[in-house]
C-alpha cells in the first residue's frame, strides 16, 4: 500500500516553525520599536496611502513575526512616510523609522 | 492620647465609605469636600455596571451612614503641616483640625476629551463624552443627542496611550461602554450601536454577562479596531475612521453620535493638596503607594492613608472595599501608636 | 625710510615662507577638488554669477560683511562680533597698509612675499617723520592693538565661556589646540618685536614707547633676531596646522560666500559645494546651543558642529547616526554666522543610505483630480484651492476654522483633500527618498495644474514648504492660511472681535525659519488679543519635538524637547498658545498646561457676525 497522508497546503497556515527569527532579531536590534505594536489598527485608519492601496504596517509587522517578508513587503510598498501613524500611535511607536528599518533589514531594495 | 480627630479628604464613595467606618470606630471624624455636594462622580452616574443598579441606590445609604461625621462641603484644604505625630490640617473656611491620621480619598479627574483632537470633542457637535451621556440619562435631554440612528462608542479615550501620558488601562471603561450601550439602545431601540474597542476587558463577575447581552439582547455590534480620526459631513453627520483589524481593511462608517469613553487621570487637587506634605505621584499620574500588594492603603508617611481611585482606576466595589480597608488600617495605626 | 638689510632677506624669513607656499598649494588644489565636484549646470551658474555685476557686488558686500566684520555675530552677542571682527579685520588691513608701505618705500620689493609681513625689520628710518610716515606709523600700531584685543578677548573666552553669552563650546583637537597658540602668539610677537625694532625702523603710540620701556633694562640689539624668529616661526605654524584645524573657515568661508551667492546646492555629500559648507565651519559651537536637541546633555553629540567634523574625518557611522538623529528645524543653519546648511547635508547623506529602498506607487496612476463625490458643478469655477494636508485631518480644528472663515469672509474655494490626498512629499525628501518623493510631487503637481488653481491656501507648513520648492507651479499663488486670513483681515473681509486674552505664538520651523513667515501671525494675533513675547522667537523659535525630519529620535526624547519648548512659551504667563502648524497643535497638545489654539482656531472663534 502506498504511504497514506494529508497534505497541508501551506499557503494557508502560518508554519511558526519555519519563520526566520533572525532575521526578526536584526530588525528589533535596530528598530526596539517593532515589539511595542499591540495591534489596535490605528496606523491604518489613519494611512494617507490607504485611499488607494493596502497599506498597513499592522499587517507587516505581524507579517514579519510570522516569517512572511514578502508579504510585509505588499503591506508597505506604498508608504510615503507622511508620519500621520507616528502621531496617532498610542504606544508611541516611531512609525517611520520602523518602515525604513525594515526595508533595510529585509533588503527591500531597488 | 486624647485627640481622635481624623480628617478625610474627598467626599466619594471611598471618603464616604471611611468615613462612616472611623465613625463607628469611635473616632472624630472630618469629610472635607471641595465641591458643593457629597458623592463625587457618583453622584453624576446614572446606573452602574453590570447590574444596572441605580447611583442613588449605592449613595444615599453611603452619605446616611455619615450622619455623626463633621462634614465641610465647599471647602479645601489650604495647608497640611506634619508635627511629631499628628498633622495640623488648615481649610479654606478658616478652620484649623489638629488630626492623628489623614486620608487622601481624593479620586480622579475624567480624561479631558478635547486633548485628543482627532476625534473632535468641542469641535463637532455629535461628539460626546462617556460622562455627558451619564447626565442625557439622568436628565434626558442633551442637545446634541437627537435621535440618533448610529451611535458609535470609542473606548480608550485617554487611557492606553503613551501619547496623553496615559499608560495604563483605566480598567471600568469597557463595561461601562457596553453598559452604556445597552442603555442608548433602550432609548432609541432603532439605533445601531457600534463599539469601537482595542482590547476588550470584561474582567469582573458579571461583566461577561453584561457583555452577552448586548450582543444577543441589544444587537451591539463590537469592531476591534481604534479610532483614530473623525471627519464631519455637509449634514453634520460623523465619519469614523477605523481599522476593522480581523478583517484587516480600513473601515469607514458615517454615525449621528459619537461617545467618547474617557479614561481616569489623578485628580489634579488631590496631587495639590498632597504635595503639600510632600506626597509624589508616580510615573502613571496616581499616587505611590508604601508597597504594591499589602501596602496599597499606606502611603509613604506615617498617618497618611489612601483610598480609591487615588492610587488607580478602581470599580465601585473595590474603591468602596478601600474605604473600609483604610478604615480598619487607620484604626490599626493609631491604637500602636498609643501602645507605643 | 630705506632698506637697512642690504639683499632683503635673513633666514628668519623661513618659517614664514614654508607655511605660506604650503598653505597656498594646499588652497589651490583644494579649490580645484570642490570645482571638479560641482556638477555642469552649476559651474554655468557659478561662471555667470563672475560677470553679472550685481552678483559682483553681493559677493563683495557679503565678504565684507561675514568674514571681515562678522556682522552676524554682532548682531547676535557685540562683544563676540567684535571679538571676531577685530582680528578679522584687524589683521586684514594689516596685511593691506603693509603692502601699501612696500610698494611706497620700498617698491623693488614688490612682490616678495614675506617683505611687507617684516617690513619693519628690513627698514631704516632716516631724519625726521614725515607726516606721511607718521600716519602709516600710526595705523599699523592702531590696527596691531585692534588685533591685540581681541586676542585678548579670545583668551578670556577660552577661560569664561560663559560671559561671552554662550553656554558651551566645542572640544578643540590638536591641531586646533596648535593652530589656537600660534594665533595667540602671532600678534603679541609681532609687537614684540617690532617694538625692539622701533627704535630703528621707527613706529607710533604702541611700539615707540614700548621700545623706550624696553630700552630702560634691555639695552642692546640682542633680542631684536629671536623675536623675529618667534614671530616667524608662530605664522609658519599656523599656516601648516590650518587645514588641519577649525581656522580653515577663514579662507573657505570666501569661497562660501560665493558660491552660495551663485545659487548653488549640495548634491554630492563629501565633495564639491558641501565640501565649502564643511570646511567653512569655524566649530564655534553655537549650534549646540542652538540644537533642540540638547536640553538633555547626552544628546550634545549630535550637533551639527560635530557632524561637521565626523564628515572631515570621514566616519561614517557616525555621522550617519548624527543625520538620522536631527530634527531639521533648522535652527543652527539660522544661527550659524557662516551658514553652514547643515541639514542640507544631513539630508544629502540620507539620501546614500535611503533612496534606493524600493518602493510602488503605481497606484498613484488611478488618483483623479476629480472625486466622484464632487458634484456642485459650481464650486469647480473656483481659483482658490484649500489644501489641508495629511496632518490637518489630525487637528480638524484647523480644518472646521478654515471652512468658517472661508464661509465668512464669502470666499468661493474648493476643499482639495477632503477626504485625504497624497502626500506632498516633502517627508520623503527629508527622509532622504528623493526618487520617490519625485513620483509624488510630479503626481501633485499635475493634479493641481488639472485644477486650474490660481492660488492654493495651505494649513500646513511642510507642504508648503515642498510646494514653495520643488514644485513647480509657475503662476500659481501659494500661501499659508496664516497669510491668506492677514490678507482677510486688510481687505476689510473678515472682521475680528477683541479679547482681552493673553496670547503667545510659537513660529512652526516649516513656516519660520523655513517660509520665513513671521509677521502675518503675529498681526492676526494683535487684531484679537494681546501678543506676549516667547523666551525664544522668529528666528531662534524652538522645534516642538513633533517634527518630521528625525528618523531616530524616541517618543521620550521627543517629549523633553517638546516641554522645553513649552516652557520657553509660557516665560510671559500667557493665556494660550498659538501656533500654526498641525503638528505643533498636536504636540503641543499634549504637552502643555495652557490650551494650545491653531491660529485659524483663534480667528474662527472671534469672527464678528455683521
Amino acid at each position: 500500500m502506498n504511504k497514506f497522508g494529508y497534505s497541508l497546503s501551506p499557503a494557508s497556515v502560518i508554519n511558526l516553525d519555519n519563520a526566520d527569527k533572525i532575521k526578526f532579531k536584526e530588525l528589533i536590534d535596530l528598530e526596539p520599536d517593532v515589539l511595542k505594536c499591540m495591534a489596535c489598527g490605528s496606523c491604518v485608519s489613519s494611512c494617507s496611502a490607504v485611499n488607494f492601496t493596502n497599506s498597513s504596517l499592522r499587517s507587516a509587522i505581524l507579517s514579519l513575526q510570522n516569517g512572511l517578508p514578502e508579504k510585509a513587503y505588499e503591506y508597505l510598498k506604498g508608504c510615503m512616510l507622511c508620519g500621520k501613524c507616528t502621531m496617532i500611535c498610542p504606544r508611541g511607536i516611531n512609525t517611520r523609522r520602523l518602515i525604513i528599518s525594515i526595508f533595510q533589514t529585509y533588503n527591500f531594495k531597488k | 492620647m486624647a485627640i481622635k480627630n481624623i480628617v478625610v479628604i474627598g467626599g466619594g464613595p471611598a471618603g464616604l465609605e471611611a468615613s462612616a467606618q472611623l465613625h463607628y470606630m469611635g473616632y472624630n471624624v472630618f469629610l472635607i469636600e471641595k465641591n458643593d455636594k457629597l458623592g463625587g462622580h457618583l453622584g453624576k452616574w446614572d446606573r452602574l455596571f453590570p447590574q444596572g443598579i441605580q447611583s442613588e441606590e449605592l449613595l444615599n445609604p453611603l452619605i446616611k451612614n455619615t450622619a455623626g461625621v463633621k462634614t465641610f462641603v465647599n471647602t479645601e484644604v489650604v495647608n497640611i503641616n506634619k508635627l511629631e505625630k499628628q498633622y495640623n490640617i488648615i481649610l479654606s473656611n478658616g478652620i484649623t483640625i489638629l488630626a492623628r491620621a489623614v486620608l487622601f480619598a481624593t479620586g480622579f479627574d475624567l480624561f479631558p476629551a478635547s486633548k485628543k483632537e482627532e476625534y473632535g470633542y468641542g469641535i463637532y457637535d455629535k461628539v460626546i463624552t462617556n460622562a455627558d451621556l451619564e447626565i442625557f440619562f439622568r436628565t434626558k435631554s442633551d442637545s446634541r443627542i437627537v435621535n440618533p440612528l448610529k451611535i458609535g462608542f470609542v473606548h480608550c479615550v485617554g487611557s492606553r496611550d503613551e501619547k496623553t501620558g496615559n499608560r495604563q488601562c483605566s480598567k471600568v471603561c469597557c463595561a461601562t461602554a457596553v453598559k452604556q450601550a445597552c442603555e442608548i439602545k433602550e432609548v432609541f431601540p432603532n439605533a445601531e450601536v457600534i463599539c469601537f474597542y482595542m482590547d476588550l476587558r470584561m474582567f469582573g463577575r458579571k461583566y461577561e454577562d453584561l457583555y452577552l447581552t448586548a450582543q444577543k439582547k441589544y444587537g451591539v455590534r463590537f469592531i476591534r479596531g481604534r479610532v483614530s480620526e473623525v471627519g464631519e459631513n455637509i449634514n453634520h453627520q460623523l465619519i469614523v475612521k477605523a481599522e476593522d483589524t480581523l478583517s484587516s481593511k480600513p473601515l469607514k462608517v458615517t454615525l449621528d453620535l459619537l461617545v467618547l469613553m474617557c479614561g481616569m487621570n489623578n485628580s489634579s487637587e488631590g496631587i495639590k493638596t498632597a504635595s503639600l506634605i510632600g506626597l509624589k505621584a508616580d510615573e502613571d499620574g496616581f499616587f505611590e503607594t508604601l508597597n504594591p500588594m499589602q501596602g496599597s492603603i499606606f502611603s509613604h508617611k506615617k498617618g497618611v492613608f489612601y483610598a480609591g481611585a487615588a492610587t488607580g482606576p478602581k470599580t465601585l466595589p473595590e474603591t468602596i472595599n478601600e474605604g473600609r480597608a483604610a478604615a480598619i488600617c487607620i484604626n490599626n495605626y493609631i491604637k500602636e501608636e498609643i501602645n507605643e | 625710510m630705506r632698506e637697512r638689510i642690504l639683499g632683503g632677506y635673513d633666514n628668519f624669513v623661513l618659517p614664514f615662507m614654508i607655511g605660506i607656499v604650503f598653505i597656498i598649494t594646499y588652497l589651490l588644489i583644494g579649490l580645484i577638488r570642490v570645482i571638479i565636484h560641482i556638477p555642469g549646470p552649476d559651474r554655468k551658474k557659478l561662471l555667470l554669477s563672475f560677470v553679472n555685476p550685481s552678483a559682483i557686488y553681493k559677493n563683495i558686500r557679503d565678504i565684507i560683511c561675514d568674514c571681515l566684520i562678522h556682522v552676524k555675530i554682532f548682531k547676535r552677542k557685540a562683544i563676540l562680533g567684535y571679538m571676531h571682527a577685530s582680528i578679522a579685520f584687524g589683521w586684514f588691513m594689516l596685511i593691506v597698509i603693509g603692502h601699501i608701505e612696500v610698494a611706497l618705500y620700498v617698491p623693488q620689493r614688490n612682490g616678495v612675499l614675506y617683505y611687507p609681513v617684516f617690513f619693519r625689520y628690513f627698514v631704516k628710518q632716516e631724519g625726521d617723520i614725515t607726516l606721511r610716515g607718521a600716519f602709516f606709523f600710526f595705523l599699523m600700531d592702531f590696527f596691531l592693538l585692534l588685533v591685540l584685543s581681541g586676542i585678548g578677548l579670545a583668551m578670556y573666552k577660552r577661560v569664561h565661556s560663559m560671559a561671552l553669552g554662550m553656554r558651551r563650546t566645542t572640544k578643540p583637537g590638536f591641531a586646533d589646540r596648535l593652530a589656537l597658540y600660534c594665533l595667540w602668539a602671532i600678534f603679541p610677537l609681532r609687537l614684540l618685536a617690532e617694538s625692539f625694532t622701533a627704535g630703528i625702523s621707527g613706529g607710533s603710540f604702541l611700539t615707540k614707547p614700548m621700545n623706550m620701556l624696553f630700552q630702560n633694562f634691555l639695552s642692546d640689539d640682542m633680542h631684536i633676531l629671536p623675536t623675529w624668529w618667534a614671530y616667524s616661526v608662530a605664522l609658519g605654524l599656523f599656516f601648516i596646522a590650518m587645514p588641519f584645524s577649525r581656522y580653515m573657515h577663514i579662507p573657505t568661508e570666501a569661497l562660501l560666500i560665493v558660491l552660495r551667492n551663485a545659487g548653488l546646492k549640495v548634491t554630492k555629500i563629501r565633495k564639491g559645494f558641501a565640501a565649502a559648507e564643511i570646511y567653512s565651519c569655524s566649530s564655534c559651537g553655537l549650534c549646540i546651543d542652538a540644537c533642540p536637541m540638547n536640553t538633555q546633555k547626552k544628546n550634545l553629540k549630535y550637533s551639527s558642529v560635530y557632524f561637521i567634523r565626523f564628515l572631515r574625518r570621514n566616519r561614517t557611522k557616525k555621522i550617519n547616526k548624527i543625520a538620522e538623529k536631527c530634527l531639521m528645524c533648522g535652527k543652527c543653519v539660522a544661527l550659524c554666522p557662516v551658514g553652514v546648511d547643515s541639514c542640507g547635508i544631513k539630508r544629502a547623506q540620507r539620501t546614500t543610505v535611503y533612496n534606493n529602498l524600493k518602493y510602488d506607487y503605481s497606484y498613484l496612476t488611478s488618483v483623479s483630480h476629480n472625486p466622484p463625490t464632487n458634484t456642485n458643478e459650481e464650486k469647480k469655477s473656483s481659483s482658490i484651492l484649500y489644501f489641508a494636508g495629511c496632518m490637518t485631518h489630525l487637528t480638524p480644528s484647523i480644518i472646521k476654522s478654515m471652512e468658517k472663515i472661508f464661509e465668512s469672509a464669502n470666499v468661493d474655494y474648493q476643499f482639495a483633500d477632503k477626504d485625504g490626498g497624497v502626500c506632498c512629499g516633502r517627508p520623503l525628501i527629508i527622509a532622504g527618498k528623493a526618487d520617490a518623493a519625485k513620483e509624488i510631487i510630479n503626481k501633485n503637481t499635475e493634479l493641481i495644474k488639472a485644477s486650474g488653481c490660481t492660488t492654493i491656501v495651505l494649513s500646513c507648513p511642510i507642504c508648503l514648504k515642498v510646494m514653495q520648492e520643488d514644485y513647480n507651479l509657475k503662476g500659481i499663488n501659494l500661501i499659508h492660511h496664516t497669510q491668506f486670513i492677514n490678507q482677510l483681515i486688510n481687505d476689510n473681509k473678515l472682521k475680528l472681535s477683541k479679547t482681552s486674552d493673553s496670547l503667545v505664538y510659537h513660529d512652526p520651523c516649516e513656516l519660520g525659519r523655513g517660509c520665513n513667515i513671521y509677521d502675518e501671525p503675529r498681526n492676526i494675533i494683535q487684531n484679537i488679543g494681546e501678543l506676549k513675547q516667547a523666551q525664544s522667537e522668529k528666528l531662534e523659535s524652538i522645534c516642538c519635538g513633533g517634527s518630521i525630519g528625525s528618523l531616530s529620535l524616541t517618543y521620550d526624547d521627543r517629549t523633553k524637547i517638546t516641554q522645553n519648548s513649552v516652557n520657553k512659551l509660557l516665560i510671559n504667563n500667557p493665556d494660550k498658545i498659538i501656533t500654526a502648524c498641525p503638528l505643533c497643535l498636536k504636540t503641543f497638545k499634549d504637552q502643555a498646561p495652557v490650551p494650545v489654539e491653531d491660529i485659524a482656531l483663534l480667528v474662527a472663534k472671534n469672527i464678528e457676525v455683521a
